[in-house]
This record gives structure tokens, C-alpha cells and sequence, in this order.
């Protein structure tokens, strides 16, 4: 019936909630529940059409039981549409704060596959694409990466992004990239 | 239905629960509600909706000018299976026999929406009093999940399969809160 197909795309993102990574962007099934509020859209015209604008709901109540159903089906497939795409977005937030960019996400399938023990083949997004992001959600992590940027340039000497465990010792090791001849420190 | 509500997954999950309504009109065009696309569907038929549909179908006022109180609405609500007598009875006897997840996914939240909507004190006392004990246990089976470091799934998985979506978050709360603990006082010790 109609608003299953939302339930589907909601325990989706209820799963990837519990996950480490993020699942493929599912296409097929946010487009089959766009498809199906469309649908409905239609079927509320259709139902609509004879009336020519003078419709009372107390006059003819099956028709006015019919698109309620219809119009509570569209608003609950928003809601899960919304959901969704609301979950993902925050774990690409949460990525991108640590310091992934566009280019692993894109390429996260890849690596995944390499550590999959069970040998499943990647299944790639319908539109061939081995991206789990969908090109919006691309689009998306690009532009939040260029804001993130933008707000961390404020403070130059503070690392917004940097590891917020305090450090266990005062000193903290350091590789010697050139030969600096001798130094004299604080202790000698 | 607040904000933080409309984006939450347990909240849209649960308004997928299904609840027995009973339509008071002929609907030509609904019949693929009774999984009968071709045929009307009848007044009187029974049908299992998720809350979404079912709630606002049973609040919605038809006929706002009648005086008819009892025709009122499209449909008429009942009480859905995982809050009939006989789960009641069987939390009265003993709530921690009960696997709430076999009732529902969400059991607690498809009983406070059913609450909203139906008076049922006794229904109410009951819950409540199943929460209180079962938080119990869960919480005592949480710190034992915690205390030993072979972790117990074994029997704890078992545990976990009886309970239900919120239930589970408090056993992870629980879980986690008391592994959180002993970390800390771990490095307290060492410093």
C-alpha cells in the first residue's frame, strides 16, 4: 500500500545509523516513493476534476475520505523522504568535521571492498556510479567542506577539527626534517 | 507533534504501527486498503492501517455540521493486538516474561500514541509498571554485560532479543555508562 515504500527508505536510515560507514545512496527507492507521491497528486486532480472548484467534503464523503488518504499517504511520504535524507546528511556532516573530503567519500566503496571478508561484489547505485553518495549529497559534502574551511580560517592558531584529548605528557615527540647543526633548548 | 519529533526515525517507525480500524462508509476508490484494488471498499470492514493513516482518519470530523455524534469520523479505532487483554494479563503476571518485541518494535511508543487517543487507565498502570521492572533488569543485566571482558554476548543477545526499540537504547545507555565508569576510574588509578 502506498507509504510502504517510505518505511523502507526509514529503517534504511535507521540501519545506517548503527553502521560505520555510510550505505549507498538508495536512487531507485527515493525515486519510487517521488514517483508515488506524484501519483497521488494526479489521482487528487482526477478526483477533483468534476467538482470545478465548488467540492464539499460534507456532500460527498467518500470522495472526501479518498483524498484524505491520498493526502496523508503524500505528507508521510515527505516525512520519510525528509528522514532520510536528513540522516545521511548528518553522518556526512559528522565525516566531513573529521576531515574526510569529498574524494574518500566518493571512493569509500572501493575500500570497503578490499576489507570485506565475505568477497560480495560492490553493488554499484543504478546509475553505475560505485559512489555511495547520491551527486547532490557530492555536491553537499564539497560545499560544507568549503564552509568548514572558510570558519576554521578564522582562527588560525586554534585546530577546530584537531583532537580534543588533552595531551598525557609536556613534551611531544617531533621528527627532525633537516639537519639543524646544535640546538640549545630550555633543559639543555 | 513537535519538530524533533517529525525527523525522529523511532517516531516515524512507530506511526507505522498497524491498528485495527473499522470504516463507517462506503469507499469506492479505497479498496486497495482491504488488499481488493477492483471492489468498494465497505462500511464495517476491518482493517489493520498504520498509525499515520488511521489516527487523523479517526480524528477527522466529516460531517461538522451533524449532531450525530457517533458518525462522526471515517473511522473507528480499537486497540491494536500487542494491547489487548490477554498481553495485559500477561504483563500483570509477570512483565519480565513478556518479549515486548514479538508485540511491537515500539512497543512503549505505539502505547502512549494509543493512550493519547483512548482512555484506559488500567492499560496505563500496566505499562508503567512494566518499564519499572523491566528497567530493572535491563539494568542489571547491562553492568554484567560491562564486567566481564569476554563480554557476554551469549546470553546477552538472548536477553536483548526480548526487548524492545527503547528498551534496547537504555540497555545500551546502561551499557555503555557503566563501561564509561570503570575506563575512568581505570586512569584515575594510574596518575
Amino acid at each position: 500500500m502506498y507509504g510502504d515504500l517510505g518505511n523502507k527508505l526509514v529503517q534504511q536510515a535507521k540501519r545506517t545509523q548503527n553502521l560505520a560507514h555510510l550505505p549507498p545512496y538508495q536512487t531507485e527507492l527515493v525515486r519510487a516513493v517521488t514517483r508515488e507521491v506524484r501519483d497521488l497528486d494526479k489521482d487528487v486532480s482526477a478526483l477533483l476534476e468534476p467538482f470545478q472548484g465548488s467540492f464539499h467534503p460534507t456532500d460527498d464523503q467518500a470522495v472526501a475520505c479518498t483524498l484524505l488518504v491520498n493526502h496523508l499517504s503524500m505528507r508521510r511520504n515527505k516525512r520519510c523522504l525528509l528522514a532520510y535524507h536528513h540522516t545521511r546528511i548528518d553522518r556526512l556532516e559528522e565525516l566531513v568535521w573529521k576531515g574526510y573530503d569529498v574524494v574518500d567519500l566518493a571512493g569509500q566503496p572501493a575500500r570497503d571492498g578490499s576489507g570485506n571478508t565475505s568477497g560480495a561484489p560492490n553493488i554499484a547505485n543504478s546509475d553505475g556510479s560505485m559512489s555511495n553518495l547520491s551527486p547532490q549529497e557530492e555536491d553537499y559534502v564539497r560545499q560544507y567542506s568549503d564552509l568548514l574551511a572558510a570558519y576554521k580560517g578564522q582562527w588560525t592558531d586554534i585546530d577546530l577539527t584537531g583532537s580534543l584529548e588533552p595531551p598525557r605528557d609536556l613534551f611531544i615527540d617531533v621528527r627532525v626534517l633537516k639537519d639543524a647543526g646544535e640546538i640549545q633548548t630550555e633543559y639543555g | 507533534m513537535n519538530a524533533a519529533e517529525y525527523g525522529c526515525l523511532d517516531a516515524i517507525l512507530t506511526d507505522a504501527e498497524k491498528v485495527p480500524c473499522k470504516f463507517e462508509l462506503d469507499v469506492p476508490e479505497l479498496g486497495y486498503l482491504d488488499n481488493n484494488p477492483a471492489q468498494p471498499l465497505k462500511s464495517g470492514a476491518t482493517i489493520g492501517l498504520p498509525l499515520w493513516l488511521a489516527e487523523l482518519l479517526a480524528l477527522a470530523n466529516r460531517a461538522p455540521s451533524s449532531a450525530d455524534e457517533d458518525a462522526k469520523s471515517f473511522v473507528s479505532l480499537n486497540l491494536p493486538p500487542s494491547l489487548s487483554n490477554e498481553v495485559m494479563s500477561a504483563l500483570k503476571a509477570d512483565p519480565r516474561a513478556v518479549p515486548l518485541r514479538d508485540q511491537s518494535h515500539n512497543f512503549y511508543g505505539l502505547g502512549t500514541r494509543m493512550l493519547d487517543l483512548f482512555e484506559e487507565k488500567e492499560i496505563c498502570a500496566i505499562l508503567r509498571r512494566t518499564f519499572v521492572t523491566r528497567a530493572a533488569d535491563i539494568a542489571l543485566h547491562a553492568g554484567k554485560a560491562g564486567a566481564t571482558d569476554d563480554m557476554g554476548v551469549g546470553a546477552g543477545e538472548d536477553f536483548l532479543r526480548g526487548l524492545e526499540e527503547w528498551e534496547r537504547k537504555l540497555f545500551k545507555k546502561a551499557h555503555d555508562g557503566a563501561k564509561g565508569t570503570k575506563e575512568w576510574m581505570e586512569g584515575v588509578k594510574k596518575h
